[in-house]
Formats: C-alpha cells, sequence, structure tokens
C-alpha cells in the first residue's frame, strides 16, 4: 500500500540513487540530473496528455452534438491523434514574406514555454512537486500573464489584419479575466492563510484538527468564477473570441502552418489542464483523498473538470465580444469584490483559533460552523447578484423593445405621409 | 567562484545586453520584446536574493501588465515601421547617464574614496559626517542575512502598520481608486443626444478655426468681408 501511495517518489529516489552509484556523481550533481529528468517527465506527460485530450475533446464533443466524432484511424479512432501529428509534420512551414521573421517564429516557442512553466508548481502527490513556491498561486497568475505577451508577439509578427484584430481581442479579454481570476483566488489564500499551494491542499485535507472541508463546499461562488475565468483566461469556447473563425479568420494564429501551428494548439490545451489541475488543487483538495494513491485522485479531479469544459464548449454558443466584456466588468468584478470583502469579514468576525480570537475579539467558532458561515454568505452574494443582474437585463430588454415600438411607429408615420 | 556568482553573471549579461539592444535597436516593437526579457533578468535578481514574492510581483507587473501597456502603445502608433528614430539628445543623455552611474558607482560602490567635506559649509551639514568623510566601501547592513521565513506576512503588516508604510499605502489606494473612477467615466455609456452634441461642438469649433486660418493661409487676395460671408452660408 505504502509502495504504490509514494510510487512517484521512490522511483525519482531510486534514479537518483542510480546516478550516484553507477555513474559516480556528487550527490548535488545527481540531484540536479534527478531534477531535469523530473522536468523532461513533466514536460512529456503535458506534450502527451495535449495528444490524449485533442482525441477525448473530439469524441466528447461529437457525442454531445450527436455525431461520431474521429473513428477511421484505429479502433475507435484511436490513432487518430498521431496521424494529425504526422499531418503536422509533414505541411509546408511558411513564413509570411512581410512577417517580422524573428518575433514571428519566437512566439509559437514562447506560448508553448509560458504553458509548461505553471506545471512546476502544481502538486501531483505529497513531495512530488516541481518546487513548493510560497508563493505559488502568485506564480501562476503571473506566469499566465506571460502568454498574453506571446499571443502579442504572433498577431504583430505575422504582419496580417486579421492576427493583429485577434491579438488585441486577446489582450483586452485576458488581461480583463484576470482580474476576477485573482480576486477569487485570493478569498481561497485568505481562509487557507497561505499562497502555497501545498498549504492549500493541507488545509482542505482531513488531518487532526482539521475537518477537511474542500474549498469548493465554503467557497462556490469564487469556485464558479475561478471555472468562468479560467475557460476566458484559455480562450476555450465559449470565450473564444480571439480566433472567431466567423469573424476573423483564425485570429492571432492565421498565418501559422504545420508544426509551429501545433505548438499554439499545445499551448492551449496545455494551458487548459493546468488550468484543470490548478482548480482541482484550489477548490477540490487536490491530491487529497480516501483509499486511491494520490496522484490518481489529482488526475481524476481534474479530468473531471476538464470535461466541465468540454461539456461547456460541447453546449454554449460562442458570446459576443460587448457581452463577454459586460460579463466580466459589470458582474464577476463587482460580486468578487463584495464576496471577498464578506469572506475577510467573516473570517475576522468567526475565527477558528484562540490566539486570533483574543487580537482581535469576535466570536470563537470551529471550522464546520464557519465554513457554514462561509458558504451562506457566498450563496447570499451569488443569489442577490443574479437576481441584480436579471433585473437589470430585464429592463434593458424592456427599453430595447419600446425604442423598437417607437421606431416602428414613426416608420408607419413616415409611410402615411 | 559559487552557482550563486555564476548565475548573477549570467542574468546581469543577459539585462545589459538586452537594455542595450533596447535602447539602440530602431524597431520599436523588438525594443519593447527585448525590455520584457530585461523584465525577466530583473525577476531572477530578486530569486536570487531568495525573494520569490518580489520575484513574481516583478513578472506580474512589469511583464504582464508594463510591458503590454508598452507594446500597445507601440502597435497603436502610425507610421512605426517607416520611422527613422532620431535622438539628437543622444550624446549629452549618455554623458548625463555615464556621469550619474560612476557618481552612484563612488558613492555606494565598492571603492573607498576619501573626501574631505569638514570645510564645505552646507554638505558638512547635510551629511553630518566627521571629516574626512569615506565615500563608497559602504556596509551593506542587509549583506549576509538570511531572509525570514515569514517575510510575505512582515511584508504585509508593514503596509498596514501605522509607523510604518501605512499612509503610502493608502495614497497609492487612494490613487488606484481616482484612476479606476476616470476610467469608468471615459469608458461610460453615454446617450446619443449628448454624443450629437459633443460632435456639433467640435464641429463648429474646426469651422471658426477654419474660417480663422482661411484669410491668410489660402487667399489673402480676398477681401475680409467675403470670406465671412462665405463662412456664414
Amino acid at each position: 500500500m505504502d509502495a504504490i501511495t509514494n510510487l512517484l517518489k521512490i522511483i525519482s529516489d531510486f534514479v537518483a540513487e542510480l546516478i550516484r552509484s553507477v555513474l559516480g556523481f556528487s550527490p548535488l550533481l545527481a540531484e540536479l540530473v534527478v531534477m531535469g529528468l523530473a522536468a523532461v517527465v513533466l514536460i512529456t506527460f503535458a506534450a502527451l496528455s495535449f495528444m490524449g485530450l485533442t482525441y477525448v475533446e473530439r469524441k466528447v464533443v461529437a457525442r454531445i452534438q450527436d455525431r461520431l466524432g474521429p473513428n477511421q484511424a484505429g479502433p475507435f479512432g484511436l490513432l487518430q491523434p498521431l496521424a494529425d501529428g504526422i499531418k503536422m509534420f509533414t505541411k509546408e512551414d511558411t513564413t509570411p514574406a512581410t512577417a517580422d521573421r524573428w518575433v514571428y517564429n519566437l512566439a509559437p516557442l514562447v506560448i508553448a514555454v509560458f504553458a509548461l512553466a505553471t506545471y512546476a508548481v502544481i502538486p501531483f502527490a505529497p513531495g512530488v512537486v516541481g518546487t513548493n513556491l510560497n508563493v505559488g498561486v502568485f506564480y501562476v497568475l503571473a506566469i499566465g500573464s506571460g502568454s498574453i505577451v506571446a499571443i502579442l508577439m504572433a498577431g504583430w509578427g505575422s504582419n496580417n489584419k486579421y492576427a493583429l484584430l485577434g491579438a488585441f481581442r486577446t489582450v483586452a479579454q485576458l488581461i480583463g479575466y484576470e482580474v476576477p481570476m485573482l480576486l477569487n483566488v485570493l478569498t481561497v489564500v485568505l481562509v487557507t492563510g497561505s499562497m502555497s499551494l501545498i498549504d492549500i491542499i493541507n488545509h482542505q485535507t482531513l488531518a487532526e484538527g482539521n475537518p477537511g472541508i474542500p474549498h469548493i463546499l465554503m467557497l462556490p461562488l469564487p469556485a464558479l468564477v475561478f471555472l468562468i475565468s479560467g475557460i476566458a483566461e484559455t480562450a476555450r469556447s465559449p470565450f473564444d473570441l480571439l480566433e472567431a473563425e466567423s469573424e476573423i479568420v483564425a485570429g492571432f494564429h492565421t498565418e501559422y502552418s504545420g508544426m509551429k501551428f501545433a505548438l499554439f494548439f499545445l499551448g492551449e490545451y496545455v494551458n487548459a489542464l493546468a488550468v484543470a489541475f490548478i482548480f482541482s488543487t484550489l477548490f477540490l483538495g487536490g491530491y487529497a483523498g480516501p483509499i486511491l494513491p494520490p496522484y490518481v485522485w489529482i488526475l481524476l479531479k481534474a479530468a473531471l473538470v476538464f470535461f466541465v469544459f468540454m461539456w461547456l464548449r460541447g453546449t454554449l454558443p460562442r458570446v459576443r465580444i460587448d457581452q463577454m466584456h459586460a460579463l466580466n466588468w459589470k458582474f464577476l468584478v463587482p460580486m468578487s469584490t463584495v464576496n471577498l470583502v464578506l469572506v475577510m469579514l467573516v473570517l475576522k468576525l468567526f475565527p477558528t483559533s484562540e490566539a486570533a480570537a483574543q487580537t482581535f475579539g469576535g466570536i470563537l467558532v470551529t471550522p464546520w460552523v464557519q465554513a457554514l458561515i462561509l458558504l451562506a454568505v457566498n450563496l447570499a452574494v451569488l443569489f442577490v447578484s443574479l437576481a441584480l443582474a436579471a433585473r437589470a437585463a430585464r429592463r434593458f430588454r424592456q427599453a430595447e423593445e419600446e425604442m423598437i415600438m417607437r421606431r416602428r411607429s414613426a416608420n408607419l408615420a413616415t409611410a402615411r405621409a | 567562484m559559487t552557482i550563486q556568482q555564476l548565475i548573477f553573471i549570467a542574468l546581469a549579461i543577459l539585462v545589459i545586453g538586452s537594455a542595450l539592444f533596447v535602447v539602440t535597436t530602431s524597431n520599436l516593437f523588438r525594443g519593447a520584446l527585448m525590455l520584457i526579457v530585461a523584465f525577466f533578468g530583473i525577476a531572477g535578481f530578486y530569486v536570487l536574493l531568495d525573494n520569490g514574492l518580489f520575484a513574481v510581483a516583478q513578472v506580474m507587473i512589469y511583464i504582464g501588465a508594463i510591458s503590454i501597456l508598452i507594446i500597445f502603445s507601440v502597435m497603436l502608433t502610425r507610421g512605426m515601421q517607416a520611422m527613422i528614430p532620431r535622438n539628437a539628445q543622444a550624446g549629452s543623455v549618455a554623458i548625463a547617464a555615464g556621469l550619474l552611474f560612476l557618481i552612484l558607482l563612488l558613492a555606494f560602490g565598492p571603492f573607498r574614496l576619501v573626501v574631505d567635506l569638514s570645510g564645505v559649509p552646507v554638505l558638512a551639514t547635510l551629511f553630518r559626517t566627521e571629516s574626512p568623510r569615506v565615500l563608497g566601501g559602504l556596509p551593506w547592513s542587509f549583506a549576509n542575512r538570511e531572509v525570514p521565513e515569514t517575510y510575505i506576512a512582515d511584508f504585509g503588516r508593514a503596509l498596514v502598520d501605522l509607523n510604518q508604510f501605512l499612509l503610502p499605502f493608502l495614497l497609492v489606494a487612494f490613487l488606484v481608486d481616482a484612476v479606476l473612477a476616470g476610467a469608468i467615466y471615459i469608458a461610460r455609456q453615454r446617450k446619443p443626444a449628448e454624443v450629437i452634441a459633443e460632435r456639433e461642438a467640435i464641429a463648429k469649433e474646426e469651422a471658426e478655426e477654419i474660417a480663422a486660418l482661411q484669410p491668410q493661409a489660402a487667399s489673402p487676395a480676398l477681401p475680409q468681408s467675403a470670406v465671412a460671408s462665405t463662412a456664414e452660408h
């Protein structure tokens, strides 16, 4: 049992020992080599999961839309990603004559690097994490903003109007949705009292003096908003405005072909999977779970979140650009801000530790009671904002209908005259 | 030479090289991109100083926000590609920057420079030194000190501590609020009548300007009264 739980750790120790004894490396050098190997394994995992995810997504979306999906290459179309890969390799690698050559060719690499950099802090099992940064959450958000630069490089470097339009849209979207994402991650950080992803998981793990409640049960609103802004940040449907083919051809990657295009594709999927991992770490308890080994748990949770992404992609139409910005700035940001302030108040008014109660006052409660209060506050904020939004939408519709009626009667009057 | 020193030298070369590229290139967009590389190098210095928070904040703020802003303004500049940048002040700026660097190097750098300030009336009181004053070679009060484990919490408390940085923090918060209010005011949805009135006002202003310019620029031969009458029509 123990061997299965700590499988990854045992393998890495074994490899380190092997390098030290067989190759005669010093412990420091051996550790460096093992770290390099781990990075290679992690990158390979991400790239392979990209191949698998394209297949699964096509199948799932096809099922949702009452189609079969890929079914020609191999049994159940299982070899489709391989066929796609071969196709990508054999395609001509084009560069537009007027492109900024350096910027154009670097952009796909930069986007892939930033996408993979997120995996450095994702904990897969106890002790199996690239690096346990004490500012892990902050790091994830900061690295996410790097892909904006890469998309701008692609849009500008292509020297194509549609590519540039796509890049402009990207910046507006990605920077905009960073705000609610940050506000809601902040609530999790406040509840946990740490920015380290390991600490956030430990806070949700059943242990002595810790009830082990997944954050989604006490903070459903931040979880929901994080999911929405996560989809927007990775530019997946219904927020895939930056590559809306009916409007701007293919957005920032219009000019890219072959493997360079595949790298953009990889960046997109790897980013989406990273968001799924971060969501399961922040809100679903990460690798914590009974019976099954930890790395299975986190993979299951991430797969569940990714399934939600696919589900939304298969069922929702693409939003309009003004709707997207209105949703962000007029709904998600104000709601998240109010929720953040209320969570702060709850944490100060109903502390769980005696030390905090003595310093700041407030009523000492058990973690369960605090979680219940947080849940109540969250749901109240959610329903009040939904009601307000519904009322505003109704008024807007009424005003629009009135305008149409007025215009119609005016037209009738002119027709009569 | 330790690994830290090697990394420091590599980062320094990276930062200085990309910074040089930024100020010498004629392609503004590439310059902005190299500025991002320089910012990354600075973030690397923070990592080297065991300060992950500031490294990540550097990436978030300088690369995620400020660089994007710079790139955007470069992109929206008309005729940016065909531009031939020429700076008449380049030489004097280089001399000023070099002098400033020299002063900083002498004042805070590794060289010990003995200067007698006791005779100078203002400076002697200003620096409160016993003569002769030693410039440079200052003991760096944080050198060789471990970064405390709780530095993030300490930093946070310092921001809300009345005796430390509460006032600057509040001022910055106030400034950010004002900026947000301004942004909302500029981006607000306006009534059609308001927009039309504004456009009419601008058109009127332009017409007046043209009318004022016409006698000198277009037709100096035309009598003043004739121009006025055409403007009225």
